[in-house]
């Protein structure tokens, strides 16, 4: 392992980063001000609070790039490359056991999170050189992820690198830890090593992967070693483009980058491929990430703004004081009007959320009950003294499963609710939909489970049911042989005596079966119904955490609405009242606003790309 | 009488039980043949996984792969055919070509030492695992490392009556060892300690008799280093440590120009195609540490590549046991004719397949081995390790089976065996213990035995 170096590395060089984050981050930020400072300006604190908020949120955009791929294709190696420290444990074995991020601080540290049985996660810092040591010491169960900042250029844009188990493992616990990752990935890099082609299996993954986060680029990682590693790019690209996969494949060695990096030499570190790589990552995934954040904002403002235009209209389009009366009576209708149709949202979404709740846990209820039943089917016949570690990996496995599946079910059923009560709403607008119905730590909260434990048949045991049967043979035949004038214990009584033993061994044996069979199911029966009412509690949580929080996106929404009908009818009543020399006036002044707000309205589209349909100059 | 004669006995019932039946004669024709073979060992795998070359490594001999089944029997001469026709050998860079078109099976006859007591099927990728299965006695099952699919692949072998009753058969390959770790100069150490975790795992454990690592292409260019190679490396060995370093970087580096020694790039490709860069770090170092001749350096190259391990499994798994896994491999074709024409006549045939299985000690052995290493059978106080040595678990010779590493007196061997019978026979008859580890020590007690009766 090369020597830890924590400082900050000479090289690549920085302005290479630092320059492109100056270019991108400037503008929508100053059209994101422009527009708060317009909100203030026109009296609507709710608007500028609302922005602010975006502003913040865009301004610590969390990227997560996830590096995935099969065991032992240099994903961690990859990690430590790309930061140039050794953040994550490399060894020939298996060795990433659970997730690692890996983001960008102040000044280097490391944390364990982890979730012991039934309580909150807690959250262990550790000296970084220790990370590796405690990661393998820590049972894999409780373990969540791993925590890893560094101060590093390349992560101040909030890219968080996660590093991965990898997957088809032999493990199962720690595929599972890569998919939940996966969930929240940003953009996905499919590490393969250049030793030998994609296979079937890694083509798979990569469709599945595809499937949930399409912003996939291959790294064909290990050129150092591959002598023919261009014939396999090559045909890797082919297999890519027969799955009908659209994704980059880069080529990349781990290996001379570390040592470049130790060394200083320019020429390695370009032979390594890494420049490409880092490029690849500014271009596809923070650049792509940009041009996210700036629509997002687009689309904030450009609805802020047309609240903000919509009174100043009003204002300007009135032509004397019987429109006006007309515009404040159309005013106060439509907000009676809102009222009433707010209570319909409400209902929707309070009505869909308990349903979606109730077909949640009928289908949970029905998944174990399945299980359930082939378990019973199975200890029907199988001794569970045998085997017993292979059952409880099954039972694991199919439980996972079923948890796996009502929960992305319960993922898909919340945005159909969310188009659902964006459809009863009042009105139309770009931003209704929410960007995300999910809090961000909804997988936190799924608990682990404890496995159950049962009882062995001892030999001592065997020992004293033989002696019990073997007395009473003894009794009962050396009671009737005396009878015959024989001692008690005597040649016959003896022999039954043994004959007796051995019979209700055998008995006790078949016996000891069942109860260890009857002992199972219960185990099985007990351990699925914690395992029930755990992770129906947990998904019910989930639930009840996006309705909290659609209806406060939604309210928020209602609120914005209203306000901005007060404020037309405000100043329809305020024209009502004033005399012509100062409606001329304040015309000309609206004017002026609305030319204002226009041309600030185009520069937040001209943020989004493309020339949008305006129709709100004067 | 003998497993052999038992089962021989069986299979010439048979051909009278269904002599009016064509197909089933050819079928049983064929068995009765293969009987007297040598023992037939696949190599099987994932694409990739390399197993032409472990091929190549244990013949001693480069093939240019061809795709089909390809068969390696010991010949005076080489030979290729293809069905009847007999198909011309060239050599093509300097390797042994077989044009074998699309056909499905090829025949090669190479003079090999290696091949004198055991015959090597090369499996094409994608291989139907019935299918190698059917044809071989045994199975080396090549890897990169151990992926889920694979155990899938594994377990589908003993997924027939008589396979369970017989387990075993599988020798699992890390066949790609010099990558580990980026080639780095003791990958092949690290390469040993994964086997060995894998040999304690669980999930793979029950499923082979035995984990190596093999360095394959180390392994091939070992055995069939020439003259002009051995040259050329030897005058990188001659550079500095430092000085060839830098050009050991990557492969790209290794065939480029500007070289600190005259080497023509088209030597060094080869070298590095035949070696890996791997090879290349470890050759260079090793002539260097002072096996500096073409013998010394082949000699150290097969021992560090695994080869020879792999070998000595090949010898105890397969080779000794080959009159069981004859017998296992007849029966499993003689169930196939009975289950598929059953009649009259052949139920005392399926039961005395029944009895074989069921009370040859061979299989027991077997049985008790599988057990054993499933974890289904504990015996207590590490009395496993031995029990699995005395029913030769680590070879079937007197001297594996006793783990002795010299060969003492007659008298002190008959001494040994006497006080291990003695211990095992108290075993099978304490009371303390289940009646499975009861079972397990009598098989034990019985395998003594006849260590006994082959003393004399």
């Amino acid at each position: 392992m090369p020597p830890r170096r924590w400082g900050r590395p000479s090289f690549p060089s920085r302005s290479e980063y630092s320059r492109l984050f100056r270019v991108m981050s400037a503008p929508w930020l100053d059209v994101l001000d422009d527009t708060i400072r317009s909100c203030a300006a026109h009296n609507r604190p709710d608007l500028a609070a609302r922005l602010r908020e975006t502003r913040v949120r865009q301004l610590d955009p969390k990227l997560r790039v996830l590096v995935l791929g099969e065991p032992r294709q240099g994903k961690s190696q990859l990690v430590n490359a790309l930061v140039n420290a050794p953040v994550c444990a490399v060894g020939d074995d298996v060795t990433t056991t659970v997730p690692t991020f890996v983001q960008h601080a102040e000044t280097p540290s490391a944390t364990l999170v982890r979730t012991p049985a039934n309580t909150p996660t807690e959250r262990i810092p550790v000296p970084l050189d220790q990370l590796a040591d405690q990661v393998r010491a820590g049972r894999t169960g409780e373990l969540l992820r791993a925590e890893v900042g560094i101060p590093r250029d390349l992560l101040t844009s909030g890219l968080v690198l996660v590093d991965t188990p990898g997957v088809g493992d032999l493990r199962p616990a720690h595929t599972a830890g890569t998919f939940a990752a996966l969930l929240q990935a940003d953009a996905v890099l499919m590490v393969s090593d250049a030793t030998a082609e994609l296979t079937a299996s890694e083509v798979e993954l990569l469709k599945q992967v595809m499937a949930s986060c399409p912003n996939v680029t291959v790294v064909l990682t290990k050129i150092d070693i591959a002598a023919r590693w261009r014939r396999v790019a090559e045909r890797n690209r082919a297999h890519l483009a027969r799955a009908g996969v659209a994704a980059k494949l880069i080529p990349v060695s781990a290996a001379l980058r570390l040592r470049a990096a130790r060394t200083g030499d320019q020429a390695l570190n370009a032979e390594s491929g890494f420049p490409e790589l880092l490029a690849c990552v500014q271009q596809d995934i923070v650049a792509a990430a940009d041009v996210l954040a700036r629509r997002t904002v687009a689309v904030t403002a450009a609805s802020a703004i047309r609240q903000l235009v919509a009174p100043v209209r009003e204002e300007l389009a009135d032509q004397g004081p019987q429109t006006t009366i007309a515009k404040l009576n159309e005013a106060q209708r439509r907000i009676d009007e809102l009222r009433r149709r707010s209570a319909r949202w409400q209902t929707v979404l309070s009505d869909e959320m308990a349903d979606l709740v109730s077909d949640l846990e009928y289908d949970l209820r029905d998944r174990t009950r399945r299980i359930l039943r082939e378990v019973d089917r199975t200890f029907e016949t199988a001794d569970p003294a045998r085997g017993w570690d292979a059952f409880e990996q099954w039972l694991e496995d199919n439980l996972t499963e079923a948890a796996a599946t009502n929960f992305a079910w319960l993922l898909d059923r919340s945005e159909w609710v969310a188009a659902k009560v964006a459809r009863s709403f009042p009105v139309h607008r770009d931003d209704l939909l929410p960007e995300s119905v999910f809090p961000a730590d909804v997988l936190d909260r799924v608990s682990k489970m404890d496995k159950p434990v049962i009882e062995r048949f001892s030999a001592s045991q065997k020992l004293f049911t033989g002696l019990r049967g073997s007395y009473g043979g003894v009794l009962m035949f050396g009671l009737v042989t005396s009878l015959a004038g024989m001692p008690l214990i005597n040649a016959v009584s003896l022999g039954a005596g043994a004959l007796f033993g051995g019979k209700s061994v055998l008995d006790e044996s078949e016996q000891r079966l069942k109860r260890r069979q009857a002992a199972a199911r219960v185990a099985a029966q007990r351990h699925v119904d914690d395992f029930f009412l755990k992770f129906s509690k947990d998904a019910r949580d989930a639930a009840r955490a996006v309705q909290r929080s659609l209806r406060s996106h939604f309210s928020t929404l209602a609120d914005d609405l209203q306000e901005t009908l007060l404020e037309s009818a405000r100043s329809a009543r305020r024209a009502v009242q004033d005399d012509a020399a100062e409606r001329e006036r304040r015309a000309r002044e609206a004017k002026h606003e609305l030319d204002r707000l226009g041309r600030l309205y185009q520069r937040v589209q001209a943020l989004a790309g493309g020339a949008p349909p305006l129709g709100i100059t004067a | 009488m003998t497993l052999a004669d038992e089962v021989w006995a069986l299979l010439e019932g048979a051909l009278a039980v269904y002599r009016d039946s064509p197909r089933a004669t050819a079928w049983l024709h064929g068995h009765r043949a293969r009987f007297a073979e040598p023992v037939r060992v696949a190599v099987a795998g994932a694409p990739r996984a390399g197993k032409s070359t472990v091929v190549n490594a244990l013949v001693g001999e480069e093939f240019a792969p061809t795709g089909a089944f390809t068969w390696y029997r010991d010949g005076g001469r080489p030979r290729a055919t293809v069905g009847p026709h007999e198909v011309p050998v060239t050599r093509r860079d300097g390797r042994a070509f077989v044009d074998a078109g699309d056909a499905d099976r090829v025949d090669v006859e190479w003079p090999s030492r290696s091949l004198r007591d055991l015959t090597l099927i090369d499996t094409p990728p994608g291989a139907p695992v019935e299918r190698v299965h059917g044809e071989a006695d045994a199975v080396l099952y090549l890897t990169r490392h151990v992926h889920s699919s694979d155990l899938g692949r594994l377990r589908a072998a003993h997924d027939h009556p008589v396979a369970r009753a017989a387990p075993i058969t599988t020798v699992l390959v890390l066949a790609r060892a010099d990558e580990i770790g980026g080639g780095r100069i003791d990958a092949l150490t690290s390469a040993k300690q994964i086997a060995r975790r894998y040999r304690r795992e669980a999930r793979v454990g029950p499923l082979c008799q035995n984990v190596i690592a093999v360095a394959g292409l180390l392994a091939v260019a070992a055995r069939t280093l020439r003259a002009d190679e051995f040259a050329a490396l030897s005058a990188l060995a001659s550079l500095a440590r430092t000085e060839l370093e830098d050009h050991l970087l990557s492969a790209d580096r290794f065939v480029g120009e500007d070289f600190p020694v005259r080497l023509d790039p088209a030597v060094r490709r080869a070298l590095v195609d035949r070696f890996g860069i791997f090879g290349v770090r470890l050759t260079t170092t090793l002539i260097r540490q002072g096996f500096d001749t073409q013998v010394r350096l082949t000699g150290q190259l097969v021992q560090r590549s695994g080869l020879g391990e792999l070998r000595e499994s090949i010898g105890a798994c397969f080779t000794e046991r080959q009159e069981v896994l004859k017998a296992r491999s007849a029966l499993l074709g003689l169930d196939v004719v009975l289950r598929n024409e059953p009649r009259p006549g052949a139920a005392a045939l399926a039961a005395g397949v029944d009895r074989v299985l069921a009370s040859a000690h061979d299989f027991r052995e077997l049985r008790l081995l599988a057990a054993i290493q499933s974890g289904r059978t504990a015996l207590p106080g590490g009395l496993d390790d031995e029990a699995t040595r005395l029913v030769g678990g680590l070879g079937t010779s007197v001297l594996a089976r006793l783990g002795l590493d010299h060969r003492p007196t007659d008298a002190e061997m008959r001494h040994v065996v006497l006080d291990t019978v003695g211990r095992w026979r108290d075993r099978a008859a304490d009371p303390a213990h289940d009646q499975a580890q009861r079972r397990a020590a009598a098989v034990v007690v019985r395998s003594c035995e006849a260590v006994l009766t082959a003393l004399g």
